[in-house]
């Protein structure tokens, strides 16, 4: 290599180094913009009962004693002995609601999304307008006729019933994403799989599902986490202790005059947990399925 | 009810099909472990709402016979391919393979293999969950699965590759999995569409011989499409040219790029393109010359036999290989040499005959083109047994020879 | 008669008698926490034990639980007994939720109760409800800062300047009209009259906020004052009283010396500070008050007995007289200053039109303290308000036009689709649309049943409007009265086109700045050489992982005036700190900052997905075009990623205009309203005002009429309809 070129690498190299730098500040604030509210709530939830001389307004949150006490009055139910078993069977509600909405979302979204990507049909355009149009609308004006709807099928206070009212608000978001997903799928595979010998229905199941993995965790993952944040619906629907599911848990901790945020505080962690710990395993899904959602129309 | 009576009609428009068919299956003997079937269409109209695709073919492939449908993009021949597939469905008309009428049937009852332009590999399978997929979907036995891909992976060279995923290997192994996945299928007809544009030029070469050789071996039905004219050469046995959704010619490849049917076919085949120039018939001492556009030829009368009529306007067409630099001889054009192109054993001198005249391209043997120079003008002769006429407005040979669809 | 039929005769007795039994229980809601929920729960079990009656408590988020009981009681999912505040009677009982209480409250029990309660559970002579315990202000005092009761506020409020340094004279709740209360009534104002009329617009309500008004510029109380930094103060001695009900005392722990007085006088020409009273009663729903079991249950916890646990157990200022005399209740002195405050308070009116009132009054109150407004002035501004919210509702409409047009409609549907039906190809292409038919009719079962039909049930209800029980067609009056403003100023405050312009704003920058903010983060981390990127990505995701409720509520926080986060770093930046929630602007971007920080995570996994499919060669060729950075991002990734991000950007921008929470949250609309967009705004109506669903309805009709009517605009403009629809 000539000189020249090399002195040429020498300073690109020396740019890179800049640009990294800047690039890397950049990320950290963001970072610290994404986590400065979050280690509030961390702290919050950090701090026991006596608020001695914690006015918040320190600039860095930072329990001055942290102790477990809120995390520990939230596992245990907010009470002692059965209530802590409660508290375990709550976070059972919760996880069956949240698990079901997502596979009922999952299993009603992919053979419409599928339909909708790949095949001409009457309706289709309408059924999407439809489908966008269900997003628009305020859900402040369907809460009441919901409740009639559930008690007519006698589904009230029932995590059936939980589970129908989330999977519904989820499937016409499924339904966008997944049709994106399946869009990308090329359609040369399935089509190999007929010559092959396999039915529609067959190339469908063993060839564009498998190769559509990636959108189909990413939707149940949304499915999941609607659900499993849901709060107002929940206290509506749900009438026994032993059925409802955590972010009503959660609420209690919250009355008309005075709130207990520490433990409210430590709940919200317990929740966040199980979400983030899927966020980190699905990371690589979040994106590429995302992508296949989001993207080609 | 529709179906049926449009299904008679067609079969009645075409009464009896090319009776070549019958001459070309006497290797069916060896190597038999693909069924080998006839295939035949009629009168296939297919079109994409008022936008006509397929308008009336008519193919015939005789048992073990490797036809090969060649055309420019948009003529309608992967839809054709994809009609026989089952994957489209035809407007009119009808499917017959292997003496059944599977036109309303679903690909997977039509025993048919297919290869993908792009190759079409499940994603979420390994090379061999590959290949078995096929067979499992038909019940075939483990035991057998296992010997049957044994058999194409060794004769693909596979064997290293039989764990991997699609996403681990290179274009070249994806089109021989491929092909794999139809080999082990033991199929009535192998649909072939575009294999190999994916690949580059090398490997191209390499694998077109490969799938000859494979045909010849295991000898199977073929439907191949194409629209590189020198695969279409090299590997068919009958090449079926289409353009605009209809067949425009159809032989054995030489035949037809030596009579082509019409100007279409004969410009489509052989590269660098037939040089086309307008002109009229003369007769001079007795002897029909073609003159026009700066050639003035002698032409073979027997061939063109009844359509040679005094000052008939032709398209006077030769191709770049068929012009001799003029010795001694009387030249039958000068070409004002633009550029040159040497490929070493040979030339392409680029040029025009006249000042207004089309661009002309006529080869040279090497040793002629060192001394070609641009700016100069070469005296050319053709063979008048070379010399191509095609009707200006029809566009069809003047040929009573070349072969008739 | 088979064996078998008898069997299942057997085995149906066998679950009518389950049924039966079950039925013998008696379902009691409540809202209590901590030590109240351990007294109900104590006594629940008693009761089981001495009357064999099994008591089912189901412990209701206070946030659902009106919303509940509206839900589940009128289709008898209801409890039996619930406890609640005297005061939403008037609602529940217009809603039907609560029937007399009968031989739960025999004339023979009237001395039980103390009087006030007696009289807050009665309307017409009739109770509604078992009195349990009294709730009202009082006043807190730091022992050591405080050592002898104040006189007045006043004499307090000018003591500040003894205290030790960022110490407040009183701390309380002073932006909200409940606490504001005892010094609207101690200078002669109310809120209702007797017959309902709103009488907070008064000389003497003027007067009242003229005198808090004062107290806040006067550094003697605290700014923007939530109930959780009242407590903070007092509990860490930086209040030398704060004003607040029996709650907090359970908050405070044991290391601070602190009583608790009645409310002394005003002072500066006010009178004594009279708070409002709050009997919390058990009521009886319909169906509980044709249980005997129900009755008896509920009229058995108002008791001696049950009383005195509440008071020892719940620490509750029992309505019950004779509990008083019990010994372990007598000295409790925190106990006794609440029941002595509650003889001092005035019992909350329980007509409907209270739940109206608290709005204005609160938004006056507030802008008097802001000094957006004088107090003569706000106290008209809230007669305006209050007025606009309980105007009476259209006159009932005839129902034929819009028979007729329905009728039209139909006809036209069906001349359409038989045309469609019979234009040719349509049965080739049905009969090619049966497969895909066989795929979608699940979801669209689904989609239609529980979603469609229940917006569309909702949009309906935007024809009618009245009580719920007993709604009236009124034709489009409901949307009449939106858009023109309810016969006010088209431009004024609260006007549908001003809030429209809010939203399209609010939409519009959140947006802008969601895909900033996405596509900046997104390009940062595809870089091929990114060291710590799985990291960054981990944590630049966590907003959306943790639940917008409490993150919004963080946000809140950290917006505070004087305690907030925010505040402090601007301080510490030298900068001067900015009432955040005083000011349009300052508000609405507190509103932004909150949710472009929740929101901006989803645009950044949307943007990384789609530079993934951006093929490198593009931008090497781009670059070796003599492309710089900038132009390579501007003149090709940008292009090439915006089409795919487009959905989720559509998406995005229907889901931010519809963004309920974080405006409710964190802004709650302030200032004075100005910060609250469509939907927050159709929210107020549907539960906060009259409890005007079909108004409310209407909104929402509106909104999904501008969403759709938006997005096929910008479909259009983008040619990327297909995309979505």
């Amino acid at each position: 290599m000539s000189a020249p070129s090399s002195t040429r690498s020498r300073s690109r190299t020396g740019a890179e180094i800049a640009e990294s730098v800047a690039v890397h500040t950049a990320l950290l604030l963001a970072v610290a913009f994404a986590l400065y509210p979050v280690l509030w709530v961390v702290t919050l939830a950090l701090t026991s009962g006596g608020l001695g001389g914690q006015a918040g307004s320190a600039i860095l949150p930072f329990p001055t004693s942290p102790s477990l006490d809120n995390f520990r009055i939230v596992l245990g139910g907010g009470g002692g002995g059965s209530r802590a078993w409660l508290f375990w069977q709550q976070v059972g509600n919760s996880l069956v609601v949240s698990l079901a909405t997502a596979f009922v979302a999952v299993a009603i979204a992919t053979p419409a999304a599928y339909a909708i990507a790949r095949f001409r049909f009457i309706g289709s355009r309408a059924g999407m307008r439809t489908l966008l149009a269900t997003q628009m609308f305020p859900a402040v004006a369907s809460a009441v006729p919901l409740y009639l709807l559930l008690d007519a099928l006698h589904l009230l206070d029932s995590r059936a019933g939980l589970v129908f009212v989330y999977a519904s608000t989820a499937v016409p978001f499924a339904i966008f994403q997944l049709r994106g997903a399946f869009v990308t799928i090329p359609i040369d595979i399935e089509e190999a799989a007929m010559v092959d010998g396999a039915t529609r229905t067959q190339a469908f199941v063993r060839v564009v599902l498998p190769a559509a993995r990636p959108a189909i965790a990413v939707t149940a993952l949304f499915a999941f986490m609607s659900a499993w944040n849901e709060f107002i619906l929940a206290a509506t629907l749900l009438s026994r202790e032993t059925a409802f599911t955590l972010p009503v848990v959660l609420q209690r901790y919250v009355g008309e005059h005075d709130a207990a945020w520490g433990p409210f505080a430590a709940g919200a962690i317990v929740v966040s947990v199980p979400v983030m710990a899927l966020f980190y395993i699905a990371q690589r899904q979040l994106i590429s399925g995302l992508t296949a959602g989001g993207v080609k129309g | 009810m529709d179906d049926v009576s449009l299904q008679t009609e067609s079969a009645l428009r075409v009464p009896s099909s090319p009776a070549h068919a019958a001459g070309t299956s006497t290797k069916s003997a060896v190597a038999a472990s693909p069924r080998q079937a006839r295939c035949v269409m009629r009168g296939i109209e297919k079109s994409y709402g008022t936008l006509p695709i397929l308008r009336g073919v008519d193919l015939d492939i005789p048992e073990g016979s490797f036809a090969v449908l060649v055309g420019p993009s948009g003529c309608g021949k992967s839809t054709l391919l994809r009609v026989v597939a089952g994957l489209e469905t035809a407007d009119r008309g009808s499917v017959e393979i292997a003496q059944r009428d599977v036109t309303r049937m679903p690909p997977r009852d039509r025993d048919v293999a297919m290869v993908f332009q792009s190759y079409a590999l499940y994603p979420h399978l390994t090379v061999r969950e590959n290949l078995a997929f096929g067979l499992k979907l038909r019940g075939v036995a483990p035991a057998e699965i296992a010997k049957r891909i044994a058999e194409a992976s060794s004769m693909l060279g596979l064997d290293g590759l039989l764990g991997r995923l699609p996403k681990d290997m290179s274009g070249g192994q994806r089109q021989r999995v491929a092909m794999g996945r139809a080999i082990v299928r033991h199929a009535n007809l192998y649909l072939f569409d575009e294999p190999l544009s994916n690949l580059d030029a090398a490997l191209r070469a390499e694998v077109r011989v490969e799938i000859r050789r494979l045909h010849d071996r295991l000898d199977a039905t073929t439907l191949y499409v194409t629209h590189d004219q020198v695969e279409a050469m090299t590997l068919a046995d009958t090449l079926w040219v289409m353009n605009g959704g209809v067949v425009e010619q159809r032989g054995a490849p030489l035949d037809v790029y030596e009579r082509p049917r019409s100007r279409f076919v004969a410009t489509f085949l052989g590269s660098p393109q037939m040089n086309l120039v307008e002109g009229v018939l003369v007769r001079r001492d007795g002897q029909w010359l073609a003159d026009g556009g700066g050639i003035v030829t002698p032409i073979d009368d027997e061939r063109f036999g009844g359509a040679l009529t005094e000052g008939r306007a032709v398209s006077i067409g030769v191709r770049p290989h068929d012009f001799e630099v003029a010795g001694t001889a009387k030249a039958a054009a000068t070409l004002r040499v633009e550029i040159v192109e040497a490929l070493g054993f040979e030339a392409f001198a680029h040029g025009w005959l006249r000042a207004s005249g089309p661009r002309i391209i006529a080869r040279l043997e090497a040793h002629h083109a060192r001394r070609a120079r641009a700016g100069e003008a070469i005296a050319l002769t053709v063979d008048p047994a070379r010399v191509h006429l095609f009707d200006p407005s029809t566009g069809l040979s003047l040929d009573a020879h070349a072969s008739r669809v | 008669m088979s064996a078998r039929a008898v069997l299942t005769a057997c085995a149906l007795a066998s679950v009518l008698a389950t049924v039966t039994s079950a039925h013998a229980d008696v379902a009691v809601w409540h809202a209590y926490r901590g030590a109240e929920e351990r007294a109900l729960v104590e006594l629940a079990g008693r009761y089981e034990a001495e009357r064999g009656v099994h008591v089912d408590l189901l412990a209701i988020p206070f946030e659902a639980y009106t919303s509940k009981l509206a839900a589940a009681v009128p289709h008898a999912h209801g409890p039996d007994v619930f406890i609640e505040a005297h005061e939403r009677l008037g609602v529940y009982l217009a809603s039907g939720l609560v029937a007399p209480v009968g031989d739960a409250f025999p004339d023979v029990d009237v001395t039980r109760y103390d009087a006030t309660a007696v009289r807050a559970v009665t309307i017409d002579g009739v109770r509604f409800a078992v009195p349990l315990a009294n709730k009202c202000l009082a006043l807190y005092v730091n022992d050591a800062l405080v050592p002898e009761s104040p006189s007045s506020i006043d004499a307090l409020a000018k003591r500040a300047p003894t205290f030790p340094p960022g110490t407040y004279a009183l701390a309380y709740e002073a932006q909200s009209a409940y606490f504001h209360a005892p010094f609207l009534h101690a200078f002669g104002g109310a809120m209702l009259t007797d017959d309902g009329r709103f009488a907070f617009a008064s000389a003497e309500s003027a007067r009242s906020l003229a005198f808090v008004r004062d107290l806040a510029r006067s550094s003697a109380v605290p700014e923007e004052p939530s109930g959780d930094l009242v407590t903070k103060l007092f509990a860490s001695g930086h209040a030398a009283a704060v004003i607040s009900g029996p709650w907090l005392s359970s908050e405070l722990g044991e290391a601070l010396k602190y009583r608790i007085e009645p409310l002394p006088d005003a002072g500066a020409g006010g009178g004594r500070m009279r708070p409002f009273l709050t009997v919390e009663g058990a009521f009886t729903t319909p169906t509980g008050a044709t249980r005997d079991e129900a009755r008896a249950f509920a009229r058995w916890l108002g008791g001696d007995a049950s009383a005195v646990v509440r008071a020892t157990v719940g620490q509750q200022v029992v309505a019950n007289v004779a509990a008083w005399s019990d010994p372990r209740v007598a000295a409790n002195a925190h106990l006794r200053a609440f029941h002595e405050a509650a003889a001092n308070a005035l019992p909350m009116p329980t007509s409907t039109r209270m739940r109206a009132a608290w709005e204005p009054a609160n938004k006056a109150i507030q802008k008097v303290l802001r000094g957006d407004a004088e107090p003569a002035d706000a106290v008209l501004e809230a007669q305006h308000r209050f007025d606009d919210a309980t105007r009476p509702p259209p006159a009932p409409a005839s129902p034929t036009p819009a028979l007729l047009i329905l009728g039209a409609l139909l006809t036209a549907l069906a001349f359409f689709g038989v045309k469609r039906a019979r234009a040719p190809g349509f049965g080739a292409e049905l009969r090619a649309s049966v497969p895909a038919y066989k795929y979608v009719v699940h979801a669209a079962v689904a989609v239609v049943a529980l979603v469609i039909l229940p917006l569309t049930a909702g949009a309906l209800t935007s024809f009618f409007a009245g009580p719920r029980d007993a709604p009236r067609y009124v034709g489009v009056e409901n949307y009449v009265a939106i858009l023109t403003a309810r016969g006010g100023d088209l431009l004024g405050h609260g006007s549908f086109y001003v809030t429209l312009l809010v939203t399209v704003l609010w939409t519009v920058t959140n947006v802008t700045l969601h895909v900033a903010l996405g596509l900046t983060l997104g390009i940062a981390l595809s870089r091929p050489l990114l060291r710590l990127k799985t990291v960054y990505r981990v944590l630049l995701i966590i907003p959306w992982a943790v639940p917008s409720y409490v993150t919004a509520l963080a946000w809140k926080g950290m917006f505070h005036r004087q305690f907030g986060a925010i505040n402090a770093v601007l301080k510490a930046l030298g900068a001067e700190p900015v009432s955040w929630f005083s000011h349009f602007s300052t508000a609405f971007a507190a509103n932004v900052a909150t949710n472009v920080w929740l929101g901006f995570p989803f645009m950044m996994v949307v943007t990384l997905g789609a530079l993934t499919s951006i093929s490198k060669e593009v931008l090497e060729a781009a670059e070796v075009d003599g492309a710089t950075r900038f132009q390579r991002f501007r003149l090709v990734t940008l292009p090439l990623v915006m089409p795919a991000l487009l959905p989720s950007v559509v998406l995005g921008a229907v889901w931010t205009f519809n963004m309920f929470n974080v405006v409710y949250l964190v802004s709650g609309g302030e200032p004075d309203g100005a910060t609250d967009i469509l939907v927050s705004e159709a929210y107020r109506w549907a539960f906060t005002r009259d409890a005007q669903y079909g108004y409310a309805a209407a909104y929402a009709v509106l909104i999904f009429g501008l969403l759709a009517l938006g997005t096929r605009l910008t479909g259009r403009l983008t040619r990327k309809d297909a995309a979505l629809a």
